[in-house]
């Protein structure tokens, strides 16, 4: 789970770590000009596999702490809360078993059936007095063999946080102490303990991993919706922080996910005409959405000037309507042959959105500071 | 792990042939060509339901990880139902899927599919025809699952009218089966069945 040290990052460590833990302040003249020269500027930071260990381990430990429970069931509780620690706190007072029974660290109805007795165990069906047997807070008890060879098979398979009990119906999570005393090959516990990192970033509103091959950087950012750019400082992959697809503003998350589920699928199935359909609506209710800006923005009576520039964004608003519906129109009817052609097209709309884009926002700040309540 | 996964089915199929049924479930199991790993399942069609009075058969394969992966199963007989696929026999049902358990047994899943006959669960279907046809015209839905029951499972019951459609599509050159599955999907329009069949 190490990341190779680079000199040149490592150098920068300490004033990454003020910008990201809340000195907002000091940077906010610099978060002004940015924004001011980015239409797209969004406030985020690139942390490394170590700082977010740290940073998860923050919250473990202040919740074990409050709670005075396990760093394990901690971890249990946290990932069912999306990582919320204030969150938990608040309503373990209030309701400490419903925390408990939400993150499925108790089961909801206590189990009537739980094999108390131990004799058998029934997932190998073997009545062995030699063998030791345990159980999770249901109290379904089964040998240890067997405990071992379903986390065995569920690591394999990807699980981490979520492996659950071997009973019928029973929903109670085995939290990591309990697999790890079950599982001995050192490199299961590797792999479990990966795909727990990986488990724990994904349920985590403020992080994502950089979707570029093999790059090990982490973006942190505060906002997660809609499109937000943000550029690996690692492999300098642009993205977009929402959804993790390559960026995409000012088309939204969906959009662009059926895009490219269209492209990654080049055969002409029901699936790609559907998605591609959907897309197509999409873009529509972008320029619909646009038109609708436009209409707000005339009745907000700009002066003359900001109107005379605001037509000339009109034609060349047009001008975007006309290339995507120029694309649509192709990719509609696309052939294998037409990439070329297509891409092009995809290329001249791309430019006017980018030009589009800025002085959209440009326009749409002054008119939001104008319109103040 | 094999070693669970062989004991486990032995024990199993003991636990159908000795095991205390209601009669109504009627479960065979066994083993095909002596290997544990692939398996045959019976249950009969539950009362009430137009699959009373038939005999499905199952498919059961055995992964090498069960019974810490689910079994895989699907119908060998053909069934209209909304959450059977009425080309492949695939189940839809969540204990063959993210719902299985390793304490669950191969009784506990044929039984489970045996009440699936019985409470259709339409909002998930496998079969998006046979799920609108039962969703929109329940009675024309249950006369084809009567009918399917009747020529496929053996079932008792005939619906004559049926039989009939399917033997003017005969007439025309048509192969039984995909006349019936036609005229099934097309809710026994012979006109639209055989538009369907000859576009
Ligand atoms: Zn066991
Ligand atoms: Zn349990
Ligand atoms: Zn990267
Ligand atoms: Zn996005």
């Amino acid at each position: 789970m190490s990341v190779d040290s680079d000199m040149e990052y490592s150098d920068n460590d300490g004033d990454e770590y003020g910008d990201y833990y809340g000195e907002q302040d000091d940077c906010e003249m610099e978060t002004v000009d940015q924004s001011k020269t980015d239409p797209e500027y969004f406030l985020f930071s690139c942390l490394r596999v170590e700082e977010v260990e740290k940073l998860l381990n923050e919250s473990i430990e202040l919740l074990s702490n409050s709670l005075q429970i396990t760093p394990s069931l901690a971890k249990v509780i946290l990932h069912a809360y999306d990582w919320n620690a204030q969150e938990i706190i608040d309503k373990y007072k209030e309701n400490p078993n419903e925390v408990l029974i939400h993150s499925r660290v108790k089961p909801r109805v206590p189990s009537l059936s739980a094999n108390i007795s131990c004799s058998t165990c029934a997932v190998c069906a073997t009545a062995n007095s030699t063998q030791k047997y345990s159980a999770l807070t249901c109290g379904h008890y089964f040998c240890n063999e067997c405990w071992a060879m379903h986390f065995e098979v569920q690591i394999m398979q990807g699980v981490s946080n979520t492996i659950q009990c071997m009973a019928q119906e029973c929903e109670v999570i085995a939290p990591e102490d309990f697999v790890l005393s079950h599982v001995a090959k050192p490199t299961l516990r590797d792999r479990y303990q990966q795909f727990m990192f990986k488990d724990h970033l994904k349920s985590h509103p403020q992080l994502r991993f950089c979707p570029g091959p093999n790059c090990q950087w982490i973006f942190r950012a505060w906002v997660r919706e809609g499109a937000r750019r943000v550029e690996c400082q690692g492999c300098e992959l642009l993205t977009c922080f929402s959804c993790g697809a390559p960026h995409h503003a000012p088309t939204d998350c969906i959009t662009i996910r059926l895009w490219l589920t269209k492209c990654a699928d080049d055969s002409e199935t029901a699936n790609y005409i559907s998605a591609h359909t959907k897309a197509r609506e999409a873009l529509k209710k972008y320029l619909h959405y646009y038109e609708r800006w436009e209409n707000h923005a005339r009745s907000l009576k700009l002066e003359e000037q900001t109107l005379a520039s605001l037509k000339s964004r009109i034609n060349q608003k047009a001008q975007l309507e006309a290339e995507i519906e120029n694309l649509s129109w192709k990719v509609e009817r696309a052939e294998t042959t037409d990439r070329g052609d297509l891409e092009n097209q995809m290329d001249i709309a791309e430019k006017r959105r980018t030009i589009l884009l800025k002085d959209f926002l440009d326009i749409n700040t002054n008119c939001a500071s104008s319109s103040k309540m | 792990m094999f070693n669970i996964a062989a004991k486990r089915i032995i024990k199993e199929i003991k636990e159908v042939i000795n095991g205390d049924q209601v009669e109504d479930a009627a479960l065979k199991l066994e083993l095909v060509n002596d290997n544990w790993m692939d398996l045959r399942g019976e249950f009969k069609g539950p009362p009430d339901t137009p699959y009373e009075g038939g005999a499905f058969k199952l498919e059961i394969k055995v992964p090498e990880t069960y019974p810490f992966n689910p079994p895989k199963v699907r119908f060998m007989t053909n069934v209209w139902h909304p959450n059977v696929s009425s080309v492949t026999g695939a189940i839809c049902l969540d204990i063959l899927k993210d719902q299985w358990a390793a304490a669950l047994t191969l009784r506990t899943v044929m039984l489970s599919i045996q009440s699936l006959l019985a409470a259709a669960e339409p909002n998930d279907p496998q079969d998006a025809v046979v799920a609108t046809q039962y969703k929109e015209n329940p009675e024309l839905f249950a006369k084809t699952a009567k009918h399917w029951t009747n020529i496929y499972a053996g079932g008792p019951n005939h619906v004559w009218e049926f039989n009939r459609k399917v033997e003017v599509l005969i007439d025309m050159g048509i192969e039984e089966h995909k006349a019936r599955v036609a005229l099934s999907t097309n809710d026994w329009d012979i006109e639209k069945a055989t538009e369907h069949l000859f576009s």
